[in-house]
This record gives structure tokens, C-alpha cells and sequence, in this order.
């Protein structure tokens, strides 16, 4: 069908305003938060409720046109990127919180809801929604579904699926089926959890019911200041060790706080190798001490400064670094881009030498941000995509420091997800009998292939670049 | 049977010259599942010698069940048909704890009694703590996503699964997830098997999430006067002090009904959490006393679903209508001349009755399905002694509703299991 007759058919479904289709619009959903690849869809379609969202769908199946849903569009792993797929589906519109049970602690949302409101709308009530990535004003909880986003508190509390209890899911056919729901423990296998972190290649996510958890009654924060990240690495594991389970234990090394110093004065000292931002939440009863083990911890391993939030404004003082500490660096150079390996915890200090070698290597510079509680890093790599070469320094170093993550028996995403970036190095994770089961299981839920196609599970067949109108950018 | 007596001799003369004599026997009386008759029972050495039995099954197209010691098989539809009895129980390995990355890697015939002994070496543990350790294997537990009291606070089996790796229908080993504790590299192949009834793979070993021990346990106990009291009352304890475990229990059947609160940590957040949870129940009428050994009761409670009975019939709901699913199974089982001990999981929405008559199963199943006083409850008949499976056809049906799920799990099954093989018809809807 021409371009022009579906978007009039997509027009009579969703509104006049619901169909993107000029050249100029359509440049703002060429990337997500990964840029390194761009590709703008041919239509981008914002239905306004999950009946539009399967009516849409529908009508894509009949004439077997390949989507891509999207949401806020904060992926990092290029997840929203149209490969050989002219739709784009964005469930932004769907926004409604459309039921709160206090009692039972469930909250069911639509995929655009952002992750923030829903906490939002209980807090009054002393509950939260756990998962809490960086960008939580503005990502949605469809996305986080597709995902299974975690954030800093997933130590803790742990990711998004241990926080979904079902899905309303629009098959590619367009086919409503809804997995899970209020009610834990439905017999049979967990389509749930498959669903959640499938990338939106099984359908699209137009509802979920989430768990909501007690909001901690007290919180202690600190901030422990390091001379190296190998220091600040051993009192990760000792604080594990120890048996205290921190809500978060987050690291960031030399360059992240240079920047972070630079964006807005946090008073860290220059010299300063690595900080550990510590929070332990919980009963009031018990938490003192548990902060007073975690410092002592710390100057055990050589800890030069520890800094307590003595109040809310402290914290938020203290957790402003950590949360703004990805556009800190940004402002170092023109662009940059971030890994999302994961390590056994215990690996950390090998992982950050392993990172310095390969920055070396490549003549880049590289901050490391760690949720080093659960061994997931975060390194920025700083580069000027206008210098073709520096760009593919990158994109080399990038897959280095992932394959030296599945050397130390970690693997390749801890919260991003695999998307167009990190495909290529599935086989390092995985044997070729695994990712047949995954595409055998894919196509149970997708046997066209149309939603989200060449995501998640490398195709054995075909080269994905040389049959998709994928450019890279500045390459 | 799925195949002829002829294919039988040949797979049984594969797997003794593959695995050798010693882990192949014939099939006897002891060895049937739900009434069904395997015609051998294979006990592989090791995760590879299972891969082969599986295989061979495979070729000769021969169903199989795989069973670590036998005791949660009662959970799930008889099997359609039954070849073989894959006995996993010697392949038993603790592959490898990493204290300090707070995981374990464990082969799926390793029980958890086994397994806690390990961990406890470390000062952790797997806060999962269904009835029977000594007898629950690993494979077991992911297979029947079996959980206990901890449940409430630890999350379950899909919680702390980490990785797993296990023989598909083909005898092709597939492996999802990894050893890390926080992991979105493809597909979660892990959750997929939680529940599964070894249906989508035979499970090989897995790895878990682990926790410290806490340093402390205690719990309070209350009797109030009906089932909806006590659930009330249990919530109202939640909300003062989050609890690590949360049951109700009628011995009798009710109406008298206990509840009993645990919380767990630091010696102080214990203190204060039996207090809290105290001053809500010490209200006129009833007093709350503090249990002796917390942990002793909480797998006293924890064996509710293994206790002597015809069936174990379980309602899943919200966690604030189990008093009310408590008083249902009560009144059906009354109604139906059976006074049935009644358990339930709050936190989690579990009620469970144990329905002491064989005769009286499917008619207290029947009662309640068609009473529907609560839509969104899943009624299902959790497990059943020897004889009692036969009578539960129609809509009396084990699992009831398979629900709008089945096709997708049809097309599942037929992903990892083309041929059918593996535990056919286990599952909800005859998968």
C-alpha cells in the first residue's frame, strides 16, 4: 500500500493528529537514546487507547506491514530503531492510571503512563513503583515492559519484572491477549516474564499491572570518597559480604566526577579516584547500624572522606551527582554513548582495569558510572562523531569491553537491552541452539516477523546491514 | 503408551548401552505418576547422560516425566502418555557458589536441604522454602514453582532464577539467562520454565540469586473468631510492620482461624517489628503471643500442602479476599460433609484447604467453580493422592480454565517440544 493511503486508513483510526507522515517530524524518531545509528520510519502512528493500539495493529497485519513500537523513545541500546519495519507505533498517548488497589498493593497503567507518575500517584499512601532508571520522568512504563528496565534501586527491590504482574499484550496480528494480571500464581508456564524484556518484538504492550511496594520508612545516604577505583571496588564486595543488602550502592570514577565538578560544584576533591554513593533503607530500627557497618566498611578500604545526608535535601544533594552525572559528561564532548555490561560484583575491579586498557588502546576517554552493587557498569565513552575514525574507535571499544564483560562470566546487558547495538555479539552469550529456540519462540508470538524485525535474536540467514536501509551515522 | 512394546525394547537396549546398565531399570508399582505407568525408569549419572535419555527418547518418540525424588509429582494433569521416568536425583552437583557475587550455580537433582547446607557455609541462604527440602530438588522447585511462608517477602522461584539450562524435547541443550544478578540479553528463557512442569525442558541445573541469612527470626501468633477477621487483621499487621512471612491457618476448618506474623533481620528490626505487629492484634477479644522458634513454625506451615489428605485444592486471589476464599473452600467442603484444615499465604493471595475424602474432591471443586463468588480467582487442584486424579474430568479438571493464554502456550510446548515428549498434557488446557 502507498505510503499515503495508509496514513489516511491509520488517520480515520487515530485522529488527524495521530499519524506523523512530514520528512521534518519524522527526523525526531530517527533515534532513540542511542544515536549512534539512525533511521527515520516512513509513518510514525500515536493511538490514543489500547483499542486504537490493536486496531492499528490490525490493520497493519492485513497488509503485512512490518512496525516498531516505541514509547518515550530513552532506549539506549537502539531498540526503537526501524530496521526494515516503515511504522512506528508510539504508545506515548496512552496515559491513563486506570486503577489503584492500596489494599493489595497493584496499580494497572497504560504504556505511555511515565514511570515517575506512577509513584507519584501513591506516595501520599507511603507506597512506591520500585523500578527507577535514570530516566524515569520521562520514560514509560510500556517501555520499561519491553526492557524490563532496572535503575539504582534495583539492588534491592530488583528489576521490572519483578514488579509486573500481567500485560495486556497486542499480538502482531492484532489479536488482544492478556497475560498474568492482579492475581499471582495463574497455573501454567510464565508468559509474564517472557513478555517482559522481549524488546517489543512479541507485540505491543498496551497495559500492565504493577506490584507496588511499601515506601521505606527511613533512609540513610552517604557518600564515601576513594583514591582508586580498585579501593572503592573492594569496599563494594565487603559491604556485600557483610550481609547488609543496600537499596543502592552506586560507583562513579575519576573523569564522572571531574564532569560532574565541572557541571555544578559537588564539592568532590580533584584528586578524588572513585566515590560510592551508599543508600540502606528500611525500618528506622536497625538502619543506624547498618550505616555505621557500611562506614566502617569504607575506612577499612581506605576511605578518605564519608559524607551522611542529615536530612531530605542532603540526599537529594547527594543523588543530584549520581543522576545527572550521564549529561555532566556529555558536556565533555560533542557526543557520547554508554555500555551496559554486567559483571559477577566481585569482577568490578578487573572490568574498570579491563576499560582503562581498552581506552588506552583506542586513544579514547572513558568514565565509569557502576551500579556497583550488582555489578552492571555503565561506561561513557566521549567521542566527536563528526571524526569517522573516532566513531569507529568507538564502536570497536565498545565491543571489547562487552566481550571482556562475557569473559568474566558476566553478560551483555544489565537494563538496556540488546537492540541494534549489542546483536551482533548475541553468539558470545549464547549457542547457536539457543538462539534457534529464541527464534522458534519469537516466532510463536510473531510467525510474519513483523514486529520489531532484525531485534534481540541475530538472523542465522541473512546479514541484517545489507538488507536494511540502516546508515550509520557520521560513518 | 505413546509407542509400541517394539520401540520400547529398542530405546531401552539404547539407553543401557549409552548409560549403562546400572541407570536403567524396569518400571514397577512405585513408579507410576498420577496413576499413569511408565514402562522404565532411567536415573543418569550425570546432566550429560540425561541429555542422551532425552534424546533417545526423542527418536523413538517416547513421553517422558522428569522427577528429582518423586515427591511434588502429584502437582498438574496426569500425564497423556508415559514412557519413561527420568529420575534426576544423582545428578546433584553444587556447580559453584560465589559467595561474594551472592550466587549459585546448582544441577537440578541436588535437594534443597543439600543446597542450604551449602550456603549456609556462607552465612546465605535461598530464602525459598516450599515443603519437604530434604525430599524438593531443585529441578522440582523450578519446575512446580514451589514456594513456602518467605514467599511474601523473598518473591518467588521467578524472583531469584537467575539462569537455567536444560534439554529441550529435541535433546538439544538450551540455555537462557546467565550467572549475574541482573542480566536482559535475550529472551528470558528462565521464567519461561518456572511453572512448567518440565513440559518445555528438562531441567539441567540453575542459577539462583542468594541472600544473607538473616540474623534474627521471630514471629507472633493470634486466634480470631472467622477466616475474614483473620485476614483483615493480617493485613492491618502488614501495614504496621512489613512482615517476611504471613500466614493464616485453621487446623480444624475454621471458623477459628490463626494468624501468624514472622519478620526477620537485625536483632532490633525483629524487636520492633514483633511489637508493632502486637500492639495491632492485641485487640478486646484476642492477645497475641510470641512464638517460640520462628523458623521451626514457619516450616510447620510450610508443609500445609504435603499433609495427609485426599487433595490439596487452591484458590489464587488478592491478597485481601483470602479470608473470604478461606471461608468458600470451608463452606463447599461443609456443604459436601468434610470439614477440610484451611492455610493461606496473605501476602501473595494463597488459600489452600485440605479436603481429607477422595469422594468429596470433585464435588467441593465443582461447588466452587461454579459459585464464582470471586472472578478473578483461580481455582485449581494443587495436588491429589493416588486414585483421586481419575475422578477430576470435565469441570472438575485439575487446573480448569487454561484461560486465553493456551494458544501461545501450545505454540510454546510445540517450540521447545515438536514432538510432544516431554510430560504431555501436564499442563493447563492438556498442553
Amino acid at each position: 500500500m502507498a505510503t499515503g493511503v495508509l496514513a489516511r486508513r491509520l488517520r480515520a483510526l487515530v485522529g488527524d493528529d495521530g499519524v506523523v507522515d512530514a520528512d521534518d517530524v519524522l527526523l525526531v524518531y530517527e533515534c532513540d537514546g542511542y544515536t549512534l545509528e539512525r533511521a527515520a520510519p516512513e509513518l510514525v502512528v500515536l493511538p490514543r487507547t489500547p483499542a486504537e493500539t490493536s486496531a492499528v495493529v490490525r490493520l497493519l497485519a492485513e497488509e503485512r506491514i512490518a512496525f516498531v513500537p516505541r514509547g518515550a523513545g530513552t532506549g539506549l541500546s537502539g531498540g526503537t530503531l526501524p530496521l526494515a519495519a516503515p511504522v512506528m507505533v508510539c504508545t506515548s498517548r496512552l496515559r491513563e492510571i486506570e486503577s489503584i488497589d492500596l489494599r493489595n498493593r497493584r496499580l494497572v497503567a497504560q504504556a505511555g503512563v511515565v514511570n515517575s507518575w506512577v509513584t507519584r500517584a501513591v506516595q501520599g499512601d507511603r507506597l512506591l513503583y520500585a523500578p527507577d532508571p535514570s530516566s524515569q520522568t520521562a520514560c514509560t512504563i510500556g517501555g520499561n515492559v519491553a526492557e524490563n528496565s532496572g535503575g539504582p534501586h534495583t539492588l534491592k527491590y530488583g528489576v521490572t519484572v519483578n514488579h509486573v504482574l500481567g500485560v495486556e499484550l497486542v499480538l502482531p496480528s492484532g489479536e488482544v491477549v492478556r497475560l498474568g494480571g492482579a492475581v499471582e500464581d495463574r497455573p501454567g508456564p510464565d508468559l509474564v516474564g517472557f513478555v517482559v524484556g522481549s524488546e517489543g518484538t512479541l507485540g505491543i504492550t498496551t497495559r500492565a499491572t504493577l506490584r507496588l511496594v511499601r515506601a521505606p520508612e527511613a533512609v540513610r545516604t552517604l557518600l564515601a570518597i576513594f583514591d582508586s577505583v580498585d579501593a572503592a571496588s573492594e569496599a563494594v564486595s565487603d559491604v556485600i559480604a557483610s550481609g547488609i543488602v543496600p537499596a543502592a550502592l552506586e560507583m562513579m570514577d575519576r573523569l564522572v566526577l571531574q564532569a560532574v565538578e565541572q557541571a555544578f560544584s559537588a564539592g568532590f576533591p580533584a584528586d578524588a579516584g572513585a566515590v560510592l554513593l551508599v543508600e540502606l533503607d528500611g525500618p528506622a530500627a536497625g538502619l543506624e547500624e547498618q550505616a555505621e557497618a557500611v562506614s566502617a566498611v569504607c575506612r577499612r578500604n581506605g576511605s578518605r572522606e564519608i559524607r551522611v545526608a542529615r536530612d531530605e535535601a542532603e540526599r537529594a544533594l547527594l543523588w543530584k551527582a549520581r543522576k545527572r552525572a550521564f549529561g555532566a559528561v556529555g558536556r565533555l564532548a560533542p557526543n557520547y554513548c554508554t555500555q551496559d555490561g554486567v559483571v559477577p560484583r566481585s569482577r568490578l575491579p578487573e572490568i574498570v582495569r579491563a576499560i582503562a586498557a581498552t581506552a588506552e588502546r583506542h586513544r579514547l576517554r572513558i568514565g565509569n558510572l557502576l551500579h556497583a552493587g550488582d555489578g552492571n557498569i555503565h561506561p561513557v565513552i566521549l567521542f566527536d562523531e563528526r571524526d569517522a575514525d573516532e566513531v569507529r574507535r568507538v564502536i570497536e571499544a565498545g565491543h571489547e569491553i562487552l566481550a571482556a564483560c562475557v569473559a568474566l562470566g558476566g553478560s551483555l546487558s544489565g537494563e538496556h537491552g540488546i537492540g541494534v547495538e549489542k546483536i551482533g555479539q548475541m553468539p558470545l552469550l549464547f549457542s547457536p541452539d539457543d538462539l534457534l529456540a529464541m527464534t522458534r519462540l519469537k516466532a510463536v508470538f510473531d510467525p510474519e516477523g513483523r514486529a520489531n524485525p532484525h531485534k534481540v535474536v541475530p538472523d542465522a540467514k541473512v546479514c541484517v546491514e545489507a538488507r536494511t536501509p540502516r546508515r550509520q551515522a557520521a560513518m | 503408551m505413546s509407542a509400541p512394546p517394539g520401540d520400547h525394547a529398542a530405546a531401552l537396549a539404547a539407553l543401557a548401552s549409552e548409560l549403562g546398565a546400572d541407570a536403567v531399570r524396569e518400571a514397577g508399582p512405585g513408579d507410576l505418576v498420577d496413576g499413569v505407568a511408565p514402562f522404565a525408569v532411567v536415573r543418569p549419572a550425570d546432566a550429560e547422560q540425561a541429555r542422551r535419555a532425552v534424546a533417545i527418547a526423542a527418536r523413538g518418540r517416547i513421553a517422558l516425566v522428569a522427577s528429582g525424588r518423586g515427591r511434588h509429582l502429584s502437582i498438574g494433569a496426569p500425564p497423556r502418555h508415559l514412557g519413561l521416568l527420568l529420575r534426576m536425583d544423582r545428578v546433584d552437583r553444587v556447580v559453584e557458589h560465589h559467595a561474594a557475587d551472592m550466587t549459585v550455580t546448582v544441577e537440578a537433582g541436588c535437594t534443597l536441604a543439600a543446597l542450604d547446607e551449602r550456603l549456609r557455609r556462607a552465612g546465605q541462604w535461598l530464602p525459598l522454602d516450599p515443603p519437604a527440602p530434604a525430599e524438593t530438588t531443585v529441578g522440582g522447585l523450578v519446575a512446580a514453582n514451589l514456594a513456602g511462608p518467605l514467599r511474601a517477602s523473598q518473591g518467588g522461584v521467578r524472583d531469584l532464577l537467575l539462569g537455567i539450562e536444560t534439554v529441550s524435547g529435541e535433546g538439544v541443550v538450551v540455555r537462557g539467562g546467565g550467572r549475574v544478578v541482573k542480566n536482559v540479553a535475550g529472551y528470558d528463557l528462565p521464567r519461561l520454565h518456572v511453572g512448567a512442569l518440565g513440559s518445555l525442558g528438562v531441567v539441567l541445573a540453575a542459577t539462583f540469586k542468594t541472600v544473607p541469612v538473616p540474623a534474627r527470626e521471630g514471629a507472633v501468633e493470634v486466634e480470631v473468631a472467622s477466616p475474614r477477621e483473620a485476614c483483615d487483621l493480617a493485613l492491618a499487621m502488614r501495614d504496621a510492620f512489613e512482615p517476611a512471612w504471613l500466614e493464616l491457618v485453621a487446623e480444624d476448618g475454621g471458623p477459628a482461624t490463626r494468624v501468624v506474623f514472622g519478620c526477620a533481620g537485625l536483632p532490633p528490626e525483629v524487636a520492633c517489628g514483633l511489637l508493632l505487629a502486637r500492639a495491632e492484634a492485641d485487640r478486646p477479644g484476642h492477645h497475641a503471643v510470641e512464638v517460640e522458634d520462628a523458623a521451626a513454625r514457619r516450616a510447620e506451615l510450610a508443609a500445609f500442602p504435603l499433609r495427609e489428605a485426599a487433595a490439596i485444592l487452591r484458590v489464587s486471589t488478592l491478597p485481601d479476599r483470602t479470608g473470604l476464599a478461606l471461608e468458600s473452600l470451608a463452606r463447599a467442603a461443609r456443604d459436601c460433609g468434610v470439614r477440610a484444615p484451611l492455610s493461606a499465604q496473605v501476602a501473595s493471595g494463597i488459600a489452600r484447604a485440605a479436603i481429607p475424602d477422595a469422594v468429596a474432591v470433585a464435588p467441593v471443586l465443582r461447588a466452587l467453580r461454579a459459585r464464582r463468588e470471586d472472578p478473578d480467582a483461580a481455582v485449581v487442584v494443587e495436588r491429589a493422592s493416588a486414585g483421586v486424579k481419575p475422578r477430576l474430568v470435565g469441570d472438575a479438571d485439575p487446573w480448569g480454565d487454561p484461560g486465553e493464554s493456551l494458544s501461545l502456550v501450545r505454540g510454546v510446548k510445540r517450540a521447545l517440544d515438536p514432538g510432544g515428549i516431554l510430560s504431555p498434557g501436564r499442563l493447563p488446557g492438556g498442553v
